[in-house]
């Protein structure tokens, strides 16, 4: 069995008093005491296209499993950004759409690789010019 | 000018075996444009039951393709518990017992709201939400001088 944990720290002086949130998870099987066992291994590529592609396919993991998905915009463009979403449609209108990843930022959301290509992961970069993104799926 | 900085460390010596496993990141979390830090913080906790069925937990009220920012733990014991995550009618995936999840938010339109539903048994949940921007929703009740609702322009 694999031990996998994930920590996060959030600071921030939004209000008039600290606000701090920490928290460590250990990633488990769905259910089950037991850690994920299989991952697609940490990914890195280079984009110079606005065309969407594809991070994770729903074959890759179980339905309603426990399983994680970490992405990273491994870029430092303060001006430039990747569109984190379901299906190749990203955009700004787009409601499959979760998000936006500048420079520097990251996310780790759970992921329910429901049977159908609606549950494919895509990104897209908003610039033709050379972005870079890390990406890695933690699997059930 | 608000701070806001998110730092992750994922750390694994056997998921990979011969290759130990470390990830670190931070960033700060800014406005869409990248200038200014957000200055929007909703934050709370709550419990789900499983009767409850799907409930909203935040709603898309700011505006369209900007930078947000949500976290969300699940505070439940019980390994078998989990809470199913949705955005709009996508289901995003199962939050279980001591999960927690950080993403960024696009508020693609006003649809694009943040839903949970309890599955298993009653958790207890926290959440985060750091926001470029925020509209309050109309008031139903009267607080004009002549009693009728006042109306935002």
């Amino acid at each position: 069995m694999a031990t996998t944990t994930a920590t996060i720290s959030v600071s921030s002086n939004i209000l008039s008093y600290p606000i701090s949130i920490n928290k460590s998870m250990t990633m488990k099987r769905a259910g089950s005491c037991h850690g994920l066992e299989e991952t697609s291994g940490l990914n890195s590529k280079k984009v110079e296209s606005v065309t969407a592609f594809k991070l994770f396919g729903n074959a890759e993991a179980t339905v309603g499993g426990a399983s994680k998905v970490y992405v990273r915009n491994s870029g430092a463009s303060t001006t430039d950004f990747f569109y984190v979403g379901y299906g190749e449609d990203l955009g700004a209108a787009t409601i499959e759409t979760i998000g936006r990843l500048y420079g520097g930022n990251w996310m780790l959301i759970p992921w329910d690789a429901v049977a159908a290509t609606s549950h494919d992961i895509f990104a897209k970069s908003s610039t033709a010019e050379p972005m870079h993104i890390e990406y890695m799926a933690f699997i059930e | 000018m608000a701070t806001t900085t998110a730092s992750l460390a994922i750390s694994s010596s056997d998921l990979q075996p011969g290759n130990r496993l470390s990830i670190n990141a931070s960033s700060l979390l800014m406005k869409t444009g990248l200038t200014e830090g957000l200055e929007i913080l909703d934050a709370g906790t709550g419990e789900l039951t499983v009767a409850m069925s799907t409930k909203k937990l935040n709603d898309a009220l700011g505006t369209a393709d900007t930078s947000n920012w949500m976290y969300l733990a699940n505070h439940a014991t019980d390994d078998t518990n989990y809470i199913e995550v949705g955005l709009h009618d996508t289901i995003i995936g199962r939050l279980y017992a001591g999960d927690w999840m950080f993403t960024p938010w696009n508020m693609s339109d006003a649809a694009a709201e943040w839903s949970i539903e309890a599955e298993g048994g009653t958790q207890k949940y926290e959440y985060a939400f750091f926001k470029s921007t925020y509209v309050l929703a109309n008031s139903a009740q009267a607080n004009n001088s002549d009693g009728t609702p006042d109306v935002n322009p």
